[in-house]
């Protein structure tokens, strides 16, 4: 009888150690979270936000694999271990190629920004050289105001290359490449309408 | 045989342990929610239907939560009837879902494109409203920041973005308001009751007068961009002119480049002018003294700017602008000029239609 008890026990203290010896992975989960806000920071978000849904939904699946864990007698956090460890290692994966989106990103708002500062200087040159006669006057007046309002869009162009809000950028530098393109046009018509004028004063 | 029963029990555990100890496999409509879930969200199903989606996500992490339980079962135990029960009517949910994102995307593109509709169409009545005062200095520069907005308000729409565009439009009323109330005072002029009533007073009596003594008559409407001749109080003819580059004002003293409105009459005829030929009206007349001397007095015109004066209609062509003078094409004035005499009478008005399209368009704003 004695010996049996002893079993029995033995048997208990195995099993409250084994039962005992698992431990949430609170470091790792702490890893895995911090990888993520690294990648958010990164501007995830912006240039990759269906990766970032991933990663939070990978991690939101550890969570829940703990929490059924937790409710065991017998806890087994392996496969919880390696899910956070995958969430670190795809965090880390992606930071880089953020980066890189986000020059891309850089360089086609720097090329379309540059492309419509030289659009409006373009009309700003045609403006100063078309004749401000009696017939083109309130239209190049009324042109210049419009080439004024493409200089204030290039200044907001820049501030959201500052703060590199690179796409919102690119939308509007190329609003207004088309936009000083046409003014270009008009400036080009109203100089042939003067042109034209001129030369019917001289058969008269 | 006792003594086999250990080996035999060992056998047994064994052979369940190490053959068909897999369990059932895990439902496939499981990976079937999971990118179910991933293309609802690419749809946009966070914006478009929040609640909804939050409700799906919820039902799929409560499904996840049952699957691990069912699978951390002993594997004879394990049982997914429920489970696959579960995620068969989520996976339903979901379409269901996917139907009321695309409703809703509709929607939003329909109210978005109708806003953008809205907007240009706003946009193009300023512009057609300035060109038509030759004041498009005025408003172009916030119609201009407006045009980009607008351009940039559809790009996002044309992409899906509806809440960015409609951010943009919401912009863009600040640069509308702005370009609108830059011509309303100027165009308002033409709106004006008691302004308009006083113009079709003076063309009344304009033609009374051409009725009554059989003669010819001149009235300009500013407006319209037309000069009409009368006739013993019939319009005989109608010739399409220009006016001064600010013209759609009153004018009010030299060089404001304004045309004048008032009740005038021919002085001068003048076969040989810098325009061709030339009729040289008597502005400015008593009522345009009186209120030159007022606004004076009231420190409106500087001291040293005097009333101003020799404005004529004559040639050049009715394309162009003016110092304030009424222009028509050279042919035409040369006809006008043989039918009319000195004292003819020429009555300029800005609009006898309180009805005109400037009223019907500032309507619409």
């Amino acid at each position: 009888m004695g010996r049996k008890m002893g079993y029995l026990v033995l048997t208990i203290a195995v099993a409250f150690m084994i039962a005992g010896c698992s431990k949430a992975p609170t470091q790792e989960l702490d890893t895995a979270t911090a990888s993520i806000k690294d990648v958010a920071a990164a501007g995830a978000e912006k240039y990759s936000p269906e990766d970032l849904k991933k990663l939070n939904d990978q991690i939101a699946a550890a969570n829940a694999e703990i929490k059924a864990q937790e409710g065991k007698w017998f806890k087994s956090y392996d496969k919880a271990k390696e899910m956070l460890t995958k969430v670190k290692a795809d965090a880390e994966a992606l930071k880089p190629t953020l980066a890189a989106k986000k020059e891309e990103a850089k360089k086609n708002a720097t090329a379309v920004q540059e492309a419509a500062k030289s659009a409006v200087e373009e009309a700003k040159t045609l403006l100063a050289k078309a004749p401000v006669g009696k017939e083109s006057r309130a239209d190049i007046e009324a042109m210049k105001a419009d080439v004024k309002g493409l200089e204030d869009g290039l200044t907001e162009v820049q501030n959201l290359v500052t703060s590199e809000d690179y796409r919102t950028a690119a939308d509007k530098a190329k609003a207004i490449s088309d936009k000083a393109a046409s003014v270009s046009d008009q400036v080009k018509q109203a100089m042939e309408k003067v042109a034209a004028a001129k030369k019917g004063k001289v058969k008269k | 045989m006792k003594a086999f029963r250990p080996f035999l029990l060992l056998g047994v555990f064994g052979l369940l342990l190490f053959s068909g100890c897999e369990g059932p496999p895990i439902p496939q409509e499981v990976g079937q929610a999971e990118l179910q879930e991933l293309d609802l969200w690419r749809i946009g199903g966070p914006l478009y239907a929040p609640q909804e989606y939050q409700r799906y996500k919820s039902a799929l992490s409560k499904a996840k939560d049952d699957l691990i339980q069912e699978s951390s079962r002993l594997f004879f135990l394990r049982d997914y009837g429920e489970v696959q029960a579960e995620f068969k009517a989520l996976l339903k949910e979901g379409e269901g879902l996917r139907a009321r994102i695309g409703i809703e995307k509709n929607s939003r593109a329909l109210d978005v494109d109708g806003q953008i509709a809205a907007r240009r169409a706003k946009i193009e009545k300023l512009r057609w409203l300035a060109s038509i005062i030759n004041e498009g200095y005025l408003a172009g520069n916030a119609l201009t920041k407006a045009e980009l907005a607008l351009a940039e308000a559809a790009h996002l729409s044309k992409q899906g973005e509806f809440e960015s565009a409609r951010e943009r439009l919401q912009g863009l009323n600040g640069d509308l308001k702005v370009a609108q109330n830059a011509l309303a005072p100027l165009l308002a002029r033409y709106t004006d009751p008691a302004l308009n009533a006083k113009w079709r007073r003076w063309v009344a009596e304009t033609v009374t007068e051409s009725q009554s003594r059989g003669k010819m008559a001149i009235v300009v409407s500013k407006f319209d961009r037309l000069l009409y001749l009368y006739r013993g109080g019939n319009v005989v003819k109608t010739y399409p002119i220009a006016i001064g580059r600010y013209g759609a004002s009153l004018k009010r003293h030299a060089g404001d480049l304004a045309t004048p409105e008032g009740k005038y009459s021919i002085i001068q005829k003048r076969p040989h002018s810098k325009y061709f030929k030339a009729l040289l009206i008597n502005y400015p007349n008593e009522e345009d003294k009186a209120a030159f001397i007022a606004a004076k007095r009231r420190g409106q015109i500087p001291r040293s700017i005097g009333i101003g004066g020799l404005v004529e209609i004559h040639g050049g062509g009715k394309d162009g602008m003016t110092y304030g003078c009424i222009a028509l094409d050279n042919k035409q004035i040369d006809e006008l000029f043989d039918m009319v005499d000195v004292g003819t009478r020429v009555t300029i008005i800005g609009s006898t239609d309180t009805k005109n399209e400037i009223s019907s368009a500032l309507t619409g704003l």
